[in-house]
């Protein structure tokens, strides 16, 4: 492509200043394009859909008013949705968190190979949520599952991990876990990377004890830091559909069925488009209630 | 100091040296476990991830599984999806977010904010949750099992925070170079492919692997808008091959989940600090 250098003789200044100011325009318009017709469309329209009646035993789509959200907030299936979904959320944030923390004052800690085990432990961020299901699918196997050949292997007994709804609950949450503590283990980490080293060596020269340091001086200094992981653990967890899906299915007994798995089994399944909808217009409430409260954690961190 | 001091503070700073190595081991142990096991159950014979105890190390290493994943029927068509859905939708997306990004990070413009949260805001809007409204308008445009629906949903999803990254490299480089250019009487396109992508090549790659990711493992939208088997991507296909297999052939599960891995992780090995820093910025920012 040749630079074209010749210049247009004598442009009114009108149109080069419209073609001027028209260039910010043109240079967002594909972007806004994509954005707005794709995701701005989608929330739009879902939030329309959930006022209307749309499924396959239905002709037309007539309006409906608020009858599928109160049809959902009486369903017993969506209420233990959502009730499953909160004890995954919570246990996924107090597992996540908890090894996130010990993982990353740990690699703030090595000097050696440090890293190398920061760059290990961001591994299971690059791996699908299909393939995490798989790999922990065939780990709490009860015929081929490893946990059980030890269980076994000390005598105990064999544990149906995939068939009892507690334990499958335990499960969903260990691969969950497993893909979301990288970006927890990395937002701490620079949490406490851009803390002054000298007031760890101040207090260890006051003779302060190991469990002073982390909650008198580390986690105090990392609280905002604290908050957004926490923030990001409970949305990735809120949203998870990925890993649950392959892994149980939502079953068994509608045990793991989380909102967005939930949400897939009734639009996909049932084919009930508008109430499908309708549980979407309820994730998002959630996460936007989230997301304020993440940007009130990250104002004040600034 | 007394003696006894001495050796308790000697012994208190060999531990306070050493006790980090415990959840750091744990870090190790609790991120790779899980893919070593899935590596090496996938050399095994199918009869062999039965037997007790659990071997480690297969008895014999057999590639069988892995011939098996090269050979199954489809599976070409499933790499090549992947791999087209994958670079078009990276093309795409960063040659938009490309402009955008320009757009917001050079020019003061009407409606410049609004716009700016209209594409920023949808980072936080997970995917899976839009499949039933973005289903019924693919419908609609009779869309549905094309790679089109697919594409442009794609891109859609990794605009906003490519655009988000580039913004923030572009408003930090200096304006010296395209004012330079502008004198010389160069138009915006031009300075943008001449001076403002030549500089900006590590932003741009930072985004080219997240989009490649995010693509190459996709889920929801291409399980909610195709339907038949040749628009099928390699995790679509591993969640269908846990689906169909009756009595599981989990070592050629195993291979094939290892395959749809691998390609990331050679990208990652060859650019980890970018993607270390990455995700960092893309997390605090």
């Amino acid at each position: 492509m040749s630079v074209n250098q010749q210049v247009t003789a004598g442009p009114s200044t009108k149109s080069s200043t419209f073609r001027k100011k028209s260039v910010p325009y043109l240079l967002i318009f594909p972007a806004v394009l994509f954005v707005a017709g794709v995701l701005a469309y989608a929330v739009i329209s879902g939030i329309l859909l959930s006022f209307f009646q749309y499924d396959l035993n239905t002709i037309g789509r007539p309006f409906v008013w608020f009858q599928n959200y109160i049809y959902l907030f009486t369903n017993s299936a969506f209420l233990n949705s959502l009730m499953r979904s909160i004890i995954f959320v919570a246990l996924s944030v107090i597992i996540g968190l908890i090894l996130g923390l010990a993982f990353a004052i740990s690699l703030y800690r090595t000097t050696k190979y440090g890293d190398f085990f920061k760059g290990l432990s961001l591994i299971p961020y690059l791996v699908s949520g299909v393939a995490t299901a798989v790999m922990f699918r065939f780990m709490f196997a009860s015929d081929v599952g490893l946990i059980n050949m030890i269980l076994d292997t000390f005598g105990l007994e064999q544990v149906l991990f995939l068939a009892d709804p507690n334990w499958a609950l335990f499960v969903t949450v260990l691969a969950n876990v497993w893909g979301i503590v990288p970006f927890t283990v990395l937002i701490l980490l620079s949490g406490i990377q851009a803390i002054d080293s000298e007031l760890f060596e101040a207090a260890i020269v006051d003779g302060a004890s190991k469990l002073n340091l982390l909650f008198k001086i580390l986690l105090p200094l990392i609280s905002p830091m604290m908050g957004i992981a926490l923030i990001w653990l409970s949305f990735a967890s809120f949203n998870m559909f990925d890993v649950i899906l392959p892994l149980t299915g939502g079953g068994p007994l509608r045990a793991t069925e989380y909102l967005a798995v939930y949400m897939y089994n009734v639009a996909f399944t049932e084919f009930q488009y508008s109430l499908g909808s309708t549980v979407m217009v309820v994730i998002l409430f959630f996460n936007v209630t989230l997301s304020v409260i993440y940007l009130k954690i990250f104002k004040s961190a600034e | 100091m007394s003696q006894s001091g001495m050796n308790k503070a000697k012994i208190t700073k060999f531990i306070n040296n050493r006790l980090h190595f415990i959840p750091l081991a744990i870090l190790a142990v609790w991120t790779i476990f899980p893919l070593l096991w899935a590596f090496s159950s996938s050399f095994k014979k199918p009869a062999e991830v039965y037997q007790t105890p659990p071997q480690l190390i297969p008895t014999d290493f057999n590639f069988a599984n892995y011939m098996k994943v090269f050979e199954y029927d489809g599976f070409l068509r499933f790499l090549l999806n992947s791999i087209f859905l994958s670079v078009t939708t990276t093309v795409l997306a960063v040659i938009i977010s490309i402009l955008a990004g320009y757009g917001f990070a050079r020019y003061a413009f009407r409606m410049r904010h609004i716009l700016l949260m209209l594409i920023l805001v949808p980072r936080i809007i997970p995917r899976a949750s839009l499949i039933v409204p973005l289903f019924t308008g693919i419908s609609a445009l009779k869309l549905l099992d094309t790679y089109t629906a697919l594409i442009i949903t794609y891109v859609a999803t990794a605009i906003p925070l490519g655009t988000w990254i580039l913004a923030g490299f572009f408003k930090v480089i200096p304006k010296a170079l395209e004012e330079a250019a502008q004198i010389d009487g160069a138009k915006p396109w031009q300075m943008i492919w001449y001076v403002v992508i030549p500089i900006s090549l590590p932003a741009i790659l930072t985004v080219s692997i997240f989009s490649l990711r995010e693509a190459w493992n996709e889920f929801p939208f291409v399980l909610a808008f195709t339907t038949s088997s040749e628009m099928r991507t390699l995790p679509y296909q591993l969640f269908m091959l846990q689906e169909s297999l009756g009595m599981q052939d989990w070592p050629m599960m195993l291979a094939f989940t290892l395959v749809t891995i691998t390609p990331l992780l050679i990208l990652y090995l060859i650019f980890e600090k970018r993607v270390v820093n990455g995700v960092t910025s893309g997390a605090v920012k």
